[in-house]
């Protein structure tokens, strides 16, 4: 496996955070984290991404790689327009023309070209969520990685932003590491989903997606159903 | 609620005319042109001072002292503002200096200015001390209100230092003061004629308005006080049109 974290520990202070986390990312594939609120999550995405130090444990493939993110907010640049917004993460990693043409070419593939001088206030929620889902899938990285991407979207807007994230990761080979603490959305999107414990968190369960598509629905509900049992400790 | 959504034309047009009214009854009711001229002894009087031979060159006078020290005072806010956010030193340095301008009485300020410097310079001092604080802490809130989570995002997405300057830091210092450019530009105006007043430069409106008050001509004082409103609104609409123009505020 070339995405790995190994028997990682993290303590803020006395308190045990992450306690001997190993998991797998398939490559190519969504990886959904779940667990209880506070449980360690985003500690863990942070190690992951290398803006949060471990106290022990290894993190394998991800340090030399370039990784995309999504955050709960849009975090769009309200003086920027959605083109010069995503312009911003481009500058540098590639000449100017290659930068307009790729952006020309996503917003064209999702059918957003019309928005490309729009500015973030003239958006609702869920389409500033989706141009931040765009600019991590127009960063050129390999690996993406989605921290509870939906949480401020209302229902409606949610359906819209998965259905967009869903066809963009159809499109673009990316290894997805998604948290969340919605079962549905983890089944809707996970390839893998892993389930951590209360804090000091551990891995609970790992279940893969044939697990779950390959049987009937009342294996999918008790699956989710377990899933639940956990995270509700 | 938004100042833009709160305003409405008809009302502040009733609130015009109110004012008219109170100032033709209190002129009326005083009847003494010295302590309260009527609206016609004051269009008399405007109209004495704007055909007077020196007038243009009063009040271009006026302007340009208060414009180049206005700049003058923009230049240094945005430098010293964005060393003090960058230096540890810089920026407890400015502390008792903002403590000294904000505590010391403006008028004691003046008259050391009168004792050291040019009077054509005092006015521009004095506009200076004014509009300086607010204009630094202007600056300095530009740079240190710039949302943590987006300097985070770019951090992740490895965006160059550079490009945080260019494409962050400068839009956020000039938002902020492009909020308050109009008030801080008409507050130096009025603390450029306080300047001139005391100061008595050749040509000057605050020196003007010293000899109409010597004279007890006190419609010649409500002149220049209309004249400088005007002014003061010129510059308003100049300041909007340059904003219209160079679409600085298009995303609000």
């Amino acid at each position: 496996m070339k995405y790995r974290v190994s028997n990682i520990c993290k303590s803020y202070g006395d308190l045990k955070v992450l306690d001997n986390i190993s998991i797998d990312f398939p490559e190519n594939k969504t990886t959904c984290i779940m667990g209880p609120s506070g449980c360690g999550k985003s500690t863990l995405l942070n190690i992951i991404a290398g803006i949060l130090d471990m106290d022990s444990g290894e993190v394998e493939g991800f340090n030399d790689e370039t990784i995309s993110f999504v955050f709960q907010e849009d975090r769009l640049i309200e003086w920027k327009s959605v083109a010069d917004n995503l312009r911003l993460v481009l500058k540098g990693k590639m000449d100017k023309r290659d930068i307009e043409t790729i952006i020309d070419r996503y917003l064209e593939s999702v059918n957003l070209k019309e928005y490309k001088n729009y500015y973030p206030r003239d958006l609702s929620g869920g389409m500033k969520q989706r141009i931040s889902i765009l600019r991590a899938f127009i960063y050129p990285s390999k690996v993406l990685i989605m921290d509870e991407p939906f949480k401020s979207l209302d229902i409606n807007n949610k359906h819209i932003v998965m259905e967009f994230l869903k066809n963009l990761k159809d499109r673009e080979k990316r290894t997805c590491i998604l948290v969340t603490h919605d079962v549905e959305e983890a089944i809707a999107l996970g390839d893998r989903i892993v389930v951590l414990s209360h804090k000091p968190s551990r891995v609970r369960k790992v279940i893969d997606k044939p697990c779950i598509y390959d049987k009937k629905d009342e294996y999918k509900v008790y699956i989710k159903s377990q899933i639940e049992d956990i995270l509700m400790g | 609620m938004k100042d833009s959504t709160l305003r409405d034309k008809k009302l502040s047009t009733i609130s015009k005319v109110t004012l008219i009214i109170i100032w033709i009854v209190l002129s009326e009711l005083i009847d003494n042109q010295v302590i309260f001229p009527t609206i016609k002894s004051t269009i008399k009087s405007l109209m004495e001072i704007v055909k007077s031979p020196n007038f243009i060159k009063i009040i271009t006078s006026s302007i340009l002292r208060s414009l180049w020290g206005f700049l003058i005072c923009l230049f240094f806010a945005i430098l010293i503002g964005i060393l003090s956010s960058i230096s540890k030193f810089v920026y407890n340095m400015m502390i008792p200096i903002l403590n000294f301008l904000s505590s010391v009485p403006t008028m004691a300020i003046i008259i050391l200015a009168l004792i050291w410097l040019h009077n054509e310079l005092v006015p521009v001092f004095v506009g200076f001390i004014m509009v300086f604080p607010i204009l630094y802490e202007t600056v300095q809130k530009g740079i240190f209100n710039v949302d943590k989570k987006i300097l985070e995002m770019c951090k992740l997405y490895k965006v160059n230092k550079l490009t945080i300057i260019r494409d962050i830091y400068i839009p956020s210092i000039f938002i902020n003061i492009s909020a308050i450019f109009d008030s801080a530009l008409n507050t130096n105006l009025k603390m450029v004629i306080a300047g001139e007043a005391l100061s008595q430069p050749r040509f000057a409106i605050g020196s003007n308005l010293q000899i109409e008050k010597m004279y007890l001509n006190t419609s010649g004082v409500f002149a220049w006080i209309i004249i400088i409103l005007l002014i003061s609104k010129l510059l308003s609409y100049i300041t909007k049109t340059v904003k219209r123009f160079t679409k600085i505020n298009k995303w609000m």
